[in-house]
Order: structure tokens, then sequence, then C-alpha cells
């Protein structure tokens, strides 16, 4: 199929560029580590509140470096070739979607490997959480390939980093939204990322108190529209640019 | 002699722009045909209608028989693009690279028609490489390669040989000579002598229009030029020099 095989090199070209693994695995992995070793007396930094936070921080680079990639593919003439053979708009976004997961699924895994070893309990909602993360991850492959039709390889560093920082600020990974109150606690509940991380960390503890009805349905609004847009988007891009 | 490219009236505009404009033009099976221009006359856009990558604002193109806008994904499966820009993945290496495009196209025995190319184009000393690390002229020799990968009837070289050393280019032009006769050929350059040597036909686009067309000997004698280089320039221009 057109689609795996165009995953297959998506996912050659992702693994060997050193410097997103660096981001995608080796960084988080860092901070998981190095958090554990102070004893910082706030909740968000307990192993089984604290690695939720850390995949969805990886995700943020799965953003980051999936922008690079299309942008990178868009900017040369290689879509330009492919634009000419059979393959059909949806072998390329499946095709990018797919060559993601596996990366995804390195990530979860060691993320929880090494969360284990430091003392996370080890129980069946590892693999839920794993399961659930991945279905996550596909909001911010999305998003990436909607940044990445959007804007040149140059400019997918500068939004990229936006996401990055959106994750670390809004989604309550550092510190809880109602420490700060205002207009930072509506931005927090509007944006996705605290829902997100509300699922993940729901889904590891089996405990959903956390979960509120607008996390799911915010959570669903941007999971939806960001698919349809990055879709929609890519199509676009993919003939202006032929122009 | 059956005709392998036709287009009626095939027009493209941009908003008010037209970018090329109403052209008619019937290209033989197995013909090398040359499209000239000087920047902005339309021959990328006209290749690129061609090669199904953008739409027609009006007209048609029918490709060995099959009308543009009912059989895309067949013409699609038919012929193949080397672009301006080396088109190739910059982190697979040169097998990965063409091993991809049996991949896109679904060739049935891969491997046969990889091993046929390697042996064609003699690539057997880069193989391994990362398509990155490879010089300009291999790139560019990789990507006519993949090109070739469907067994195209027809091919679109685009610019081939630009940027090239002049040792390269002869390289390059070995190879596009070899492949004249049996596939249909649609070349543009910017390189009169390359046109010049290589092509059976020269068609001449200026402001979007196709205005002359003809073998090289043809166009020189209707000009009343010396050489080639002036009958194209007398065309492009409307023989204001």
């Amino acid at each position: 199929m057109r689609m795996i095989n165009f995953a297959k090199r998506n996912f050659k070209e992702l693994i060997r560029d050193p410097l997103s693994l660096v981001f995608e695995i080796v960084l988080p992995l860092f901070l998981l580590f190095i958090f554990q070793q102070f004893d910082i007396p706030a909740d968000n930094y307990k192993l089984e509140n604290f690695t939720p936070s850390i995949i969805l921080f990886g995700f943020s680079f799965i953003t980051l470096f999936t922008a690079t990639l299309v942008a990178k593919d868009r900017t040369s003439s290689f879509l330009i070739r492919l634009g000419t053979s059979p393959m059909k708009p949806s072998d390329y976004i499946l095709g990018y979607i797919l060559s993601l997961l596996p990366i995804v699924l390195i990530q979860n895994v060691l993320f929880f490997l090494v969360a284990v070893i430091m003392g996370l309990e080890f129980s069946v909602s590892i693999i839920l959480t794993i399961l659930v993360s991945m279905v996550i991850s596909i909001f911010f492959i999305s998003l990436g390939i909607l940044i990445g039709s959007l804007v040149s390889e140059k400019g997918t560093g500068g939004l990229g980093s936006i996401v990055v920082q959106l994750v670390c600020f809004t989604s309550g990974m550092y510190f809880p939204k109602d420490s700060i109150g205002g207009v930072f606690e509506i931005i927090c509940e509007i944006l996705p990322f605290e829902a997100c991380l509300n699922i993940i960390q729901g889904t590891l503890h089996n405990d959903f108190s956390n979960l509120t009805p607008a996390d799911i349905v915010v959570f669903l609004i941007y999971f939806i529209a960001i698919i349809l847009l990055s879709i929609i988007v890519f199509k676009k891009r993919m003939i202006s640019d032929n122009k | 002699m059956m005709i392998a490219i036709e287009t009626k009236k095939l027009t493209k505009k941009f908003k008010d722009k037209v970018a090329v404009n109403e052209i008619d033009l019937k290209i033989k099976q197995g013909e090398l045909f040359a499209l000239l221009g000087v920047n902005g006359a339309g021959k990328t856009t006209t290749i690129k209608m061609l090669s199904g990558l953008i739409l027609p604002t009006s007209g048609d193109i029918i490709i060995e028989n099959m009308n543009m806008k009912k059989n895309i994904l067949k013409i699609k499966e038919i012929l193949n693009v080397s672009p301006q820009e080396t088109a190739i993945a910059p982190n697979l290496t040169v097998k990965e690279n063409l091993e991809f495009m049996a991949g896109v196209y679904q060739i049935k025995d891969k491997d046969k028609k990889i091993n046929e190319l390697i042996k064609q184009f003699k690539l057997d000393e880069i193989l391994t490489k990362r398509a990155k690390t490879l010089s300009g002229g291999w790139q560019r020799k990789v990507s006519i390669a993949i090109s070739l990968i469907n067994d195209p009837k027809i091919l679109f070289l685009d610019e081939p040989t630009l940027g090239l050393d002049v040792i390269a280019r002869k390289e390059l032009w070995k190879v596009i000579e070899g492949l004249k006769g049996k596939i249909t050929i649609i070349l543009t350059t910017h390189y009169m002598e390359e046109a010049e040597s290589l092509s059976d036909r020269i068609g001449v686009m200026a402001n979007g229009g196709l205005v002359d067309i003809g073998t090289s000997k043809e166009l020189i004698k209707k000009t009343k030029t010396k050489n080639f280089e002036d009958a194209f320039v007398s065309i492009a221009t409307g023989g204001e020099r």
C-alpha cells in the first residue's frame, strides 16, 4: 500500500535525524529523571503525575519535528515528484501519521520504563495509558502537519517552539493553573493541553475525578478540528505550492 | 506516427495573469521535444499541467488517447517527472530511494527493475550512500534514474542539467540520448546547445504562448539567423533583437 510505503520513508527520515531523537526522547527522559532527584513539595512532580506530563512534553516535540518534515518535503521538489505520482491526499496524511506512531510508542515505553525503575508501580493502567496517549498523539501529529503546511522549514522552528511553551505552561505540567488564576486560567481552559494531560493522568491513575466534561469537549473539538484542518490545508498547499 | 501528447487551447490563469495562453501542441510517441522560453514564459506551468500537478483553467490535455480530466490517475501511472531541483529523499540511501519510488508506483517485479536501473545508470558505487551526501551530478543522475522506475511512456525533464559542471552535463546528455526513441520526452532547458543537440523538435514559448515550433535547423532557416541561439532570441523577442 502506498501510505505504508510513504510512512516507512518518513519513519526513516525521522529516526535518521539525531536532533529529533534527542528532543523527542532524550530530553523528556532527562527531565523525568532530574526532577525526581529533588524533593519538590508539589503534587505535579510526583512520579505518577509527572510521567504523564513528560509524555505530553514529548508530544510537543512530535509536533515540531512533524512540522519540519512536512515543510521540508513541501519546499523541496520531493512533493512535486510525488504530486505527479498516483498517490492520493489520504496516502500523504495517513503516511505522515503512521510514521510517527512507532516513535510515540517508543517514547511512551521508554518513559514508563524509566518511571517504573524510579519507583512507579507497574499496573495494567500503564498499558491503557500508552494506548490512550497514542490516540492523543494523533492530535499533535496533525497539528505538526498543519504547521508544516502553513509555514516554511524555518518558520516551523518558531511555531513549534510556541507549541512546546504552551504545553509547558498551560497544561499544568509544572504548576496548576489556579496558582496564577485570572486570564491565565481561562487560557488554560480554552487550550487543549490541560485537557490532554487530565485524560492521560486520569487513565494512569484509573481516576477521572479531575477530568471535567469541559475537558472532554475542548479536547474533542481541537482533535477533530485540527485533523480536518490539516487535511484541508495540506491539500490546498500542495496545489498552491505548485502554481 | 501515434500522438503521445495533445493539447487543445490549453490555458492557465492565476487571478488576472495569463500564465499559459491557448496552447495547441502535438508531440509524437518517442519524440524528444524541447520546450524553450525566457523566465516567466510559461514553460514550467505548462509542464505542471501536462504532468497532472495543476489543473488547467480551460482547454484539454490528451495523453496516450486519454483525456486528463477523466483519467488523471491512469495517466499518472504512465508518466514521470524529474523536477528542476533534485527530488530525492535526503536521509534515504540511493537504494532506499529507488525502493521507495518502486513502492509509490506499486512495481510488481521491483528488484528486477531496480537492478536494471542500477546497471543502466552505473549506480553501484553510491548505492548505500545517503542521497544528501552525493554530489550535485550524482543527485541529478539518481533523480532521473528514479523517474524511470515505472517505465514511463512519457517523461518530463525540467532543466535536468541546471547548475551542473560541463562533465556532469555531458554525462547526463549521454543518459538522455540513450532514452531517445524509447519514451516520449519533454525537456525544458535554458541551455541552447542542450536543446539543439538532444531534441527532435523545439517549441519556443513567450508570454504564455507557443510562438514557434520546429527542428533547430528549421527555426534557424525561418529566422534567417546564423545559429540556434540567435534564432531563439529572435523568436522569443518577436524579432526585436
